[in-house]
């Protein structure tokens, strides 16, 4: 069947090429229909508890999930006239952008406050006047001070730096409000500096960015593949077929994507990247064209006999890749989903491509610039089978096997030890640059004020009124002063502090009086009063409408999932130790969802992994029909998956999306090596029986495919260390290492496994 | 000079609708927001009505004001106080309020918290804020004064069978909208409809007359409803009764009574 597959190709190249072509341009005509998804919060399917619950929250209190914060210092402090006049003026220009909500947008010139005076009360917008003497300034630092809710929110403890909220519509993008925000504060100019922070930022910057980035560097590292294939192969005809086979499954899968109406996501941006490096199999075709034309000296035959000789260990290195991918379908994420089963198709598109356009190429290539190339290489490489280094380097795994065992041995345990150090961890913040201006405003403006992520606890009971009870109020409040022990734990925000912010300004602001009243009208009275003087929302914003539910903001100086699941157990141990029968906490927020998100995605991803892992073990030992060398084959997938992994756990580098990416990554190359090499070698052996002969042929031959598959692949990732996001530098190295790895895992190790076993292991049949 | 003050009234009102019904369009857009402003926050010398509001969020979930305001002018356009006891919510039973409105500088009001017995002076400048949480403002309850935006009569249109000019008001002086709509009825210049617009040119609150009834040949909007249609939430007003020229004293509208409600005014 696959030999009639090729064979009508050799024999209608012209027919297979043009096919090729239309097909290509039928899926290139669904590009313009793109959509794009940069929501990392997509991840999980709407019906997830985390989302359904925080949007529950989101409407039970009035809250927006995405907000700007703009921080504004001045090193001489903000209560000065200037200063003041900029907030009013820039947070008049900041209503007017489309996108953020209005009613709701926070800074000194919105927030009401209650200021006692001699006669009574005053309740005015903070910012109403612009104080202009020295006294009035003083005023406003004292009304700043006093107030515990404005403090570390609109005034940091230094008085430096101030900050307006920007609750923004769901649908706004986070980045262009931020563009226009950069725009404003650029007017406003010095000599006070602005910082820019809060997820719908980083989001949708991230979103962009990663848009750009993938669009810059997957041509890049296209490039720098073509020029690595050229010296390798010193055929353009040879480059273009490669890259070729490479851009047709890009166009194919992600044609089919965008055709299906599925969005282009995070995950499936990065598929041109991984069809890229899977595409490089069809070197191996390529290398063996050379070594056979070379013998037979004449093409037609040279390409038949390359293709009778290579389809089969193509065939399963595709198939287990192919599988490998698809089997993330089997977990619960949408997107990974997504991208396992489109990488997969895109697999079978390349294996197409290689037993018809690949033959069809090779076929309408001149033999004299075959041979031109080939009178190149025999230079450069040595003489006859031009493959002496290597050669050596198989007998050398031969003859020091022990050695080599032993040491692959220890560096496995050594790795076992260190994946088992490995940190969990996901901060999204962190995925730019630390000299980023994402990162360091969140940095200055977690250290200046009470801290850029936030979290929800909802206290939440049946009973109306509960949270008007005193007795609940002191329960939130001994809560809070827990939660914050946490030293990233920036500011913590319940009704009990504005109750005991009234009880004290209607006591003619005695300190005595901070506390929560005794009675429950009293409490109820406070509040009334405080729907009368203030935003309601700012009620709102911490209880609901019936009483039933009331929320702890707690604001985190770090983006970190690690803090958050602290403060989860945190809750849990209160709960624990004074319990109350009426009521219960539940997370919520940013912070929670990021948490909920990372580790679903995270572990999720894992389990996909460990599943496809499984498969492929089948699949192995299925296509040997035999366990051990299936078990065999697998070995250098699992030690490069295991060292890799080690290393993580070794370096101290947390555990987050980009990395468990990369083991989906090791799955598809580590195994084609595999496959590649024991195939050839037990082809090898049909012809000369001889087991330490074809293991150093095999070593030399097809081993130099490996070994030019590896470089090109490893040359096409190291070009993402020059990205400006993490996770790509993050991807760009260990590929290149992961390449390095699983091809001396397969040179090295795997030949001196297979001749410690060779006394077990059966080398005639098989397939 | 009750008596006198009303006969003022009507005149002035019957020249405008005279004027109105003979020269058609040529009543001047800022004669008729002065009209429905008389009509709408100064009508009778004196008001009491039992108010109840309703807080409805955008899930439904309500919270309830039951008061009974009682209201005197001391002229028109000018001065008022108003005094305000709530029956409900009932953890707030016998808290009163009292403002001092002044044509030309900010409110004085007061509020008596029963549990704790005191009396507090508010000095507020915080006319666009709340009113008890609801989506009316301050201002929206005592009205802003209409030489405070310039006015343009944009056409005439029917509203609920009631035709009404449709005036477009633009402030001069500090506001919390950038444009107002309002559909006045050209018989009793009540505003049926108002938009207002936010710093975006967006609208965002929308109120409605949508019952009005006479008392002593006074109409009163007995149902209304102001929404904020960018957060969905509401707020729906009924007038259970409504009394006008009740002949309230001046002296309830004093710390005295905020301390002890004058029961036969809020029954």
């Amino acid at each position: 069947m696959i030999k009639r597959i090729f064979g009508f190709s050799v024999e209608h190249t012209r027919l297979v090429i043009l096919l090729t072509l239309i097909v290509t341009c039928l899926f290139l005509w669904q590009f313009p229909k793109i959509k794009v998804d940069t929501d990392p919060k997509h991840m999980l399917p709407t019906t997830s508890p985390v989302r359904v619950y925080n949007d529950e929250v989101d409407r039970l209190f009035s809250l927006h999930a995405d907000t700007i914060v703009l921080g504004i210092s001045n090193k001489e402090g903000i209560i000065n006239t200037d200063t003041l006049k900029k907030v009013a003026l820039i947070t008049q220009s900041i209503l007017k952008i489309k996108g953020v909500i209005t009613q709701d947008l926070l800074s000194l010139s919105t927030v009401n406050d209650v200021i006692v005076k001699e006669d009574g009360l005053q309740v005015r917008p903070l910012l109403d006047q612009i104080p202009e003497t020295k006294d009035e300034l003083e005023t406003m630092r004292k009304v700043l001070y006093e107030n515990p809710m404005l403090v570390d929110r609109f005034i940091s403890k230094d008085g430096k730096t101030t900050a307006v909220y920007i609750p923004i519509e769901p649908a706004a993008n986070g980045k262009a409000v931020a563009d226009l925000v950069r725009k404003i504060v650029k007017e406003a100019g010095p000599p006070e500096e602005y910082y820019l922070a809060g997820d719908p930022i980083a989001r949708d910057t991230f979103g962009s960015q990663m848009f750009k980035q993938m669009g810059l560097f997957s041509p890049v590292s296209g490039m720098v593949m073509c020029v690595a294939l050229f010296l390798m192969f010193r055929n353009y005809a040879l480059v273009f077929t490669n890259m070729g086979v490479a851009m047709i499954s890009i166009f194919w899968s992600l044609g089919l994507l965008i055709g299906m109406g599925f969005p282009v996501h995070i995950m499936s941006s990065m598929m041109p990247v991984f069809l890229m490096a899977i595409s490089t199999d069809t070197v191996h075709i390529f290398n063996e064209f050379y070594f056979r034309f070379r013998e037979v000296k004449d093409k037609r035959r040279a390409v038949l006999e390359t293709m009778n000789t290579v389809a089969q260990p193509v065939f399963y290195s595709d198939l287990t890749t192919a599988v490998g991918f698809a089997s993330l379908a089997t977990g619960a994420i949408v997107p990974v989903k997504v991208f396992g089963l489109f990488v997969a198709f895109g697999t079978f598109v390349i294996l197409l491509m290689s037993y018809t356009f690949v033959p069809a190429i090779l076929m309408v290539m001149k033999e004299s610039t075959i041979q031109k190339a080939l009178g190149r290489e025999d230079i450069k490489e040595g003489k006859a089978q031009g493959m002496t280094w290597l050669v050596k380097l198989g007998g050398l795994s031969l003859s020091r096997r022990s050695v080599i065992l032993k040491t692959g041995l220890i560096l496995i345990i050594f790795s076992v030890i260190g994946i088992s150090r490995i940190h969990v961890n996901n901060n999204m913040v962190s995925w730019f640059k630390a000299e980023s201006e994402i990162r360091r405003s969140d940095k200055i403006l977690n250290k200046e004020l009470g801290g850029t992520s936030l979290a929800y606890f909802v206290l939440d009971s049946d009973k109306e009124d509960f949270i008007k009870e005193p007795s609940t109020l002191r329960y939130m409040e001994t809560l809070q002063r827990r939660l914050e022990q946490n030293p990233l734990v920036g500011k913590t925000t319940s009704v009990a502090d504005y109750v005991k912010h009234i009880n004290r300004v209607l006591h003619q602001n005695d300190p005595k009086f901070e506390v929560i009243p005794g009675s429950k009208d009293e409490v109820a009275q406070y509040l009334f009063l405080m729907e009368m003087s203030a935003r309601p929302n700012d009620l709102n914003n911490v209880v609901d409408y019936p009483f039933k539910r009331a929320n702890i903001w707690v604001q985190l100086k770090s983006w970190d999932a690690g803090v958050m699941r602290e403060l989860v157990q945190a809750v849990q141990k209160y709960t624990l130790d004074r319990p109350l029968p009426e009521a219960k906490f539940k997370p919520a927020g940013i912070a929670y969802f990021n948490m909920v998100w990372n580790d679903e995605v995270l572990w999720g991803m894992v389990s996909s992994f460990l599943a496809s892992l499984v498969l492929v073990l089948g699949l192995l030992i299925f296509e040997y029909r035999s366990l051990k060398w299936g078990i065999i084959s697998f070995i250098p997938l699992l030690a490069t998956i295991v060292i890799i992994y080690g290393m993580v756990g070794w370096i101290g580098k947390d555990f987050d999306m980009p990395i468990s990416v990369l083991s989906t990554l090791s799955l598809g190359m580590a195994i084609d090596f595999a496959i590649h090499f024991v195939s050839r070698l037990k082809q090898r052996y049909q012809e000369i029986p001889d087991v330490e002969d074809a293991l150093a042929w095999t070593v030399g031959r097809p081993g130099k495919g490996i070994i030019r598959n590896a470089v090109l692949f490893a040359l096409g990732f190291a070009v993402m260390m020059f990205a400006s996001l993490t996770p790509y530098i993050t991807v760009g190295i260990f590929m290149a290492l992961i390449m390095i790895l699983s091809s001396v895992a397969t040179l090295i190790y795997l030949p001196a496994l297979i001749i410690h076993f060779k006394e077990s292991l059966s080398f005639k049949g098989g397939r | 000079m009750r008596y006198r003050k009303a006969l003022i009234m009507t005149l002035a009102l019957g020249t405008i609708w005279t004027r109105a019904s003979f020269s058609g369009d040529a009543l001047a857009p800022g004669e008729i927001v002065r009209a429905c402003y008389a009509r709408f926050y100064y009508a009778g010398d004196d008001m009491k009505a039992r108010i109840l509001m309703k807080l409805i969020d955008k899930g439904g979930q309500e919270r309830i004001r039951d008061l009974t305001m009682l209201r005197k002018n001391s002229a028109e356009g000018g001065e008022q106080k108003y005094f305000i006891y709530f029956h409900q919510p009932a953890d707030v039973k016998d808290t009163t309020f009292m403002v001092y409105k002044y044509p030309d500088k900010d409110d004085d009001r007061w509020l008596f918290i029963p549990a704790i017995d005191l009396v507090k002076r508010i000095a507020a400048n915080d006319k666009f804020s709340s009113f008890v949480g609801s989506d009316f403002t301050y201002e929206d309850i005592s009205g802003r004064k209409p030489e405070e935006d310039t006015h343009t009569l944009l056409r005439e249109e029917d509203v609920d069978g009631r035709s009404c000019f449709v005036v477009e008001s633009v402030p001069q002086e500090r506001s919390a909208y950038t444009k107002r709509v309002s559909w006045i009825d050209k018989e009793n210049f009540l505003p049926l409809k108002e938009e207002f617009y936010d710093k975006q040119n967006e609208l965002y609150r929308r109120f409605e007359a949508l019952e009005v009834k006479e008392d002593n040949g006074i109409p009163t909007a007995t149902k209304r409803v102001m929404q904020n249609v960018k957060t969905g939430h509401r707020t729906e007003v009924t007038f259970q009764e409504v009394e006008y020229n009740a002949g309230i004293g001046d002296d309830i509208f004093s710390e005295r009574y905020l301390r002890r409600p004058p029961l036969q005014w809020i029954e």
